[in-house]
């Protein structure tokens, strides 16, 4: 398997770059696959008129959907070296069936830790049309540039 | 035939256990049942799962690139509660819901997540089984939200491998709420 990837080292890597902007359209079926994929089956994430007896317009993404959309933001960007240390995320508002879901984010800080890991702090927004929906940070562990 | 009310809808496919904030917060610091995940890590359901968020990490899909980076094919850190959820049927177990947050007795009819945060340990590989152990944490008094009347409900939980050790620990917030009249 041959997949495109590029890779950043932490040294490369300054505070207040910009993560390139990522959108993915979440249809219908994709709401499904997110239940059937992450064996989630409460039913605001699959049936329509119990998503709208619990105050949403439609049935919407679960977290472990928006989770993986997030790291991907961040390791597609850093590059598959990367090992998510820490994820944060609130859901402010859903992500409903025949949104297109928006992630942006930028570093916020590279510092190491005690145990002189080469961390990497990242800030993100997952949005849609109706504005931010998901706040969410990272922190990142990325390899050293070799000597 | 009748179209249902949202108010009958609610109860029927998603049993909750219900009761008073009193009888809440008496397992607030309570330890649910420590859990071994039904589904052992495969690549099929990483498959599945990167084709949901459109992922084409080389970690999650080329074993070449990911026994040289990690050791082995590794699961994508958002897949960690999928592995620890119960089967909709089993010879055996009746079919409840592992997670303590969803057995709180509450007078709210439905929930909705509200944030979550998760520290990761260490990388999960195909074959590793996943064992689960939460806590009730804290349980908030009765909030008025945009989405109804409710309270809030903060778990964390420990996932370990099948050798014990900490793979990620998780503190979850969940709304669990009436929507207004």
């Amino acid at each position: 398997m041959t997949l495109n990837y590029s890779s950043k080292y932490w040294d490369d890597i300054s505070e207040g770059d910009k993560l390139s902007k990522t959108s993915m359209h979440v249809p219908f079926e994709k709401v499904i696959l997110d239940a059937a994929a992450t064996q989630d089956y409460f039913p605001g994430h699959h049936n329509p008129e119990y998503a709208r007896g619990q105050g949403q317009r439609d049935v919407y993404l679960n977290t472990m959907a928006i989770e993986g959309f997030i790291d991907r933001l961040a390791t597609d960007w850093a590059g598959p070296h990367a090992f998510i240390r820490q994820r944060k995320m609130q859901m402010r508002a859903s992500i409903y069936a025949g949104d297109t879901m928006s992630g942006e984010g930028q570093v916020e800080k590279c510092y190491e830790d005690e145990a002189g890991r080469a961390l990497v702090d990242i800030s993100l927004t997952i949005s849609t049309h109706e504005g931010p929906r998901v706040p969410a940070s990272l922190t990142l562990e990325i390899p050293r540039k070799p000597a | 035939m009748a179209k249902s009310g949202a108010k009958a809808q609610m109860k029927d496919p998603f049993p909750l256990t219900f009761g008073t904030y009193q009888d809440a917060l008496k397992l607030v610091g309570k330890q649910g049942d420590c859990t071994i995940a039904e589904f052992s890590v495969t690549w099929e359901m990483i498959k599945v799962y990167c084709s949901l968020t459109e992922d084409g990490n080389p970690s999650y899909w080329d074993k070449d690139y990911a026994d040289k980076q990690w050791g082995g094919i590794i699961a994508p850190p958002g897949l960690l509660l999928a592995w620890c959820m119960p089967l909709q049927w089993h010879p055996e177990k009746e079919l409840k819901p592992y997670f303590i947050a969803l057995r709180v007795p509450l007078p709210g009819d439905t929930i909705i997540n509200t944030a979550t945060t998760t520290e990761f340990h260490r990388q999960l590989f195909l074959g590793d089984r996943v064992s689960v152990q939460d806590k009730l944490i804290q349980i908030s008094e009765e909030k008025d939200t945009r989405l109804g009347v409710g309270h809030f409900l903060t778990t964390e939980a420990e996932f370990k491998n099948q050798k014990d050790e900490l793979v990620a620990v998780q503190t979850n917030n969940l709304f669990r709420y009436k929507v207004h009249a």
